[in-house]
Order: structure tokens, then C-alpha cells, then sequence
């Protein structure tokens, strides 16, 4: 899996957005609002991190949340992402 | 080739065709140091043409290029930034009104002049300048202003920015930054290199924390500028 090129993340105003740059601004146009822990995805999707590893990251980082739940928080922005053509 | 002063940029247009001449009249300085100059190509013209939904005059389709050429160098190399809006100046302060096309934003500004009367300024109809001078948010007028040609070559604080929606009865309330965020990010200017993200970012932060924004649900008629103005005014 790999986010593709130009795509980026920022943080406004305290939100994490991600942005589209030039030619990827056609395939998506607009902007999606990553809340603290789809930010910590966005990172490893970014680093080409996969499902799993993801999942692994995330129990660490949020200790004592059950794994069904981590689960399907990755799967569902990792469907998200591949939905809006920006993850491949 | 001639040159314009635009949101206190000197800016030098090597164009083509007269229409955008026309355009700017009341931007026109004399020659000058220019801080950006601007030529469009042959090439990106045709394809201006070209990817036009409607038949438009080379000259047309010139100016539109040129606007987005300078738009696109105002985030890195002036603070600055192009908002698809409607801005008006009453007394001394600058009230911003975005929305999608086709939402009724000259219809908006209208009516402010209607139940103010002539203190109300319009900055620019459609396509102002955004631009940071120490420290504060200007709304500046240019020469691209929409089907109404609602323009004036001033500047005015940015007060409040006001995104509209069509509804049944008037109302307005604030937003937060978040929900601005989502709304102001469609008429801005997409960013095409890293370089103009990081400094685009820093112009938008500022705006959102800095000018209160609202969503204004209004109905095309008088009481509609009376909530507005009764809302933003503090």
C-alpha cells in the first residue's frame, strides 16, 4: 500500500487535514479531516507501513483500547483513502 | 506591456491582447520596479481556450491566465492569498462572504447596499486578495471581480468571514475554526508544490483564528443583510 504523490498532511488550527497538490488535486478534490489517531495512520501509511504493522503501532501508542476496535479504525480509513483514489 | 499595483504589489503584465488592459485601468501605475512580472504563453492561452465550457475570446482567456499566474505566487512571496469571495467595506471594516457559485453572494452584497445605503463599499464582487501587512488581514480589490464588475481599488480589514447558504429563514451563528476550515479550503486556490503548502498554511491558520467566521443561512431579501450585520458586527 502507498499514499500516492502529492498528498500531503498539515496541521491548521489545530486540525490535520490532508491536502491535495496540482495534478493530484484532480483525482481528489478537497480536503479530509484526520482526527489524533488517523493522523497516527496517515504516518505510518506515509512510511509504507501495512495493515497489520499499523494495528501492532496502535496498541502500543493506545494502550488498553481492544484490538477489535483498532482493527476497524485502520480498515476503515485505509478504505476510505483507497475509495478516494488517494491510497493505491 | 504595462504595470498595476494590486495588493500594494507592483506587479508587470507583458500581455497580448487589450482586453486585460482594459481590465485593470484603475490598477495602472507608471512603469515601475515590478516585484512579479507576468507573460502567458501561446501554449497555455490555447489551452485556456480549449478547456473553456463556453466559447471565450483569446483576450478573455488571457486574463483569466494571468490572474491565476499572480494568485499562484501570493501564498510564497507576499502573504497572501487569492479568496474566492464577495467583500464589502462598511464602516471601516471588511466582511467577507464565500459560497459556492450560484449561492446568491451578489445578491448578499447587494442588498447590504440596499438597507445601508452608500457607506457600504464593495472591495471586490468575486475575487479579492487576502493579504497579511503587519500583522493584520487585509481584503484587497483587483481588477477580477465577477459578472457584476463590482470592484474598487481599496483595502479593508478583514472583520468577519461570512459563508452563506440558501435557506428558508435567516439566520447566523458562529463556526469553528474546524468547520471554517472545510469550508474556506474549497474557495481557495489549490496549492500545486510543498513549498506553497508551507506557506499557505501558516495564511490560513491566521485567518481562521484570528476572523471570526460564520455561517449565515439567509433568503435573498432585506433582513437578510440586517441579520448578517446584526451577527458580525461586535
Amino acid at each position: 500500500m502507498k499514499i500516492k504523490n502529492g498528498f500531503v498532511v498539515r496541521e491548521i488550527a489545530g486540525q490535520h487535514v490532508v491536502m491535495a497538490l496540482g495534478d493530484a488535486s484532480k483525482i481528489f478534490n478537497g480536503i479530509i479531516k484526520l482526527n489524533d489517531s488517523a493522523r497516527f495512520i496517515w504516518d505510518m501509511l506515509a512510511k509504507g507501513s501495512e495493515r497489520d504493522e499499523i494495528v501492532a503501532a496502535l496498541a502500543t501508542e493506545y494502550n488498553g483500547v481492544d484490538k477489535t476496535t483498532l482493527e476497524n479504525d485502520v480498515d476503515t480509513l485505509i478504505d476510505t483513502l483507497k475509495g478516494a483514489g488517494i491510497l493505491e | 506591456m504595462f504595470y498595476i499595483r494590486m495588493a500594494d504589489i507592483d506587479i508587470c503584465i507583458k500581455n497580448k491582447y487589450t482586453y486585460v488592459r482594459a481590465l485593470c485601468k484603475d490598477y495602472i501605475v507608471e512603469e515601475t520596479e515590478a516585484q512579479l512580472t507576468v507573460e502567458i504563453s501561446w501554449e497555455m492561452l490555447d489551452g485556456q481556450v480549449n478547456s473553456s465550457r463556453i466559447p471565450i475570446t483569446p483576450g478573455y482567456a488571457e486574463s483569466i491566465c494571468i490572474y491565476k499566474e499572480i494568485c499562484k505566487q501570493l501564498p510564497l512571496r507576499f502573504d497572501a492569498y487569492f479568496l474566492h469571495s464577495a467583500v464589502i467595506e462598511y464602516e471601516g471594516k471588511g466582511y467577507a462572504f464565500s459560497a459556492k457559485s450560484g449561492t446568491g453572494k451578489s445578491t448578499h452584497i447587494g442588498l447590504w447596499k440596499k438597507v445601508f445605503g452608500d457607506g457600504v463599499r464593495v472591495v471586490n464582487g468575486d475575487k479579492p486578495i487576502i493579504r497579511c501587512v503587519d500583522g493584520v488581514l487585509y481584503a484587497y480589490g483587483t481588477p477580477w471581480c465577477g459578472k457584476e464588475c463590482w470592484q474598487n481599488n481599496i483595502k479593508a480589514p478583514l472583520h468577519a468571514l461570512c459563508f452563506l447558504e440558501r435557506a428558508e429563514t435567516n439566520a447566523i451563528r458562529r463556526i469553528d475554526a474546524g468547520d471554517a476550515l472545510l469550508r474556506i479550503f474549497h474557495q481557495i486556490l489549490t496549492p500545486e508544490d510543498m513549498q506553497t503548502v508551507d506557506a499557505m498554511t501558516p495564511l490560513l491558520e491566521k485567518t481562521l483564528l484570528e476572523v471570526p467566521c460564520y455561517l449565515l443561512e439567509c433568503r435573498p431579501d432585506e433582513q437578510a443583510a440586517q441579520v448578517a450585520y446584526d451577527g458580525m458586527k461586535r
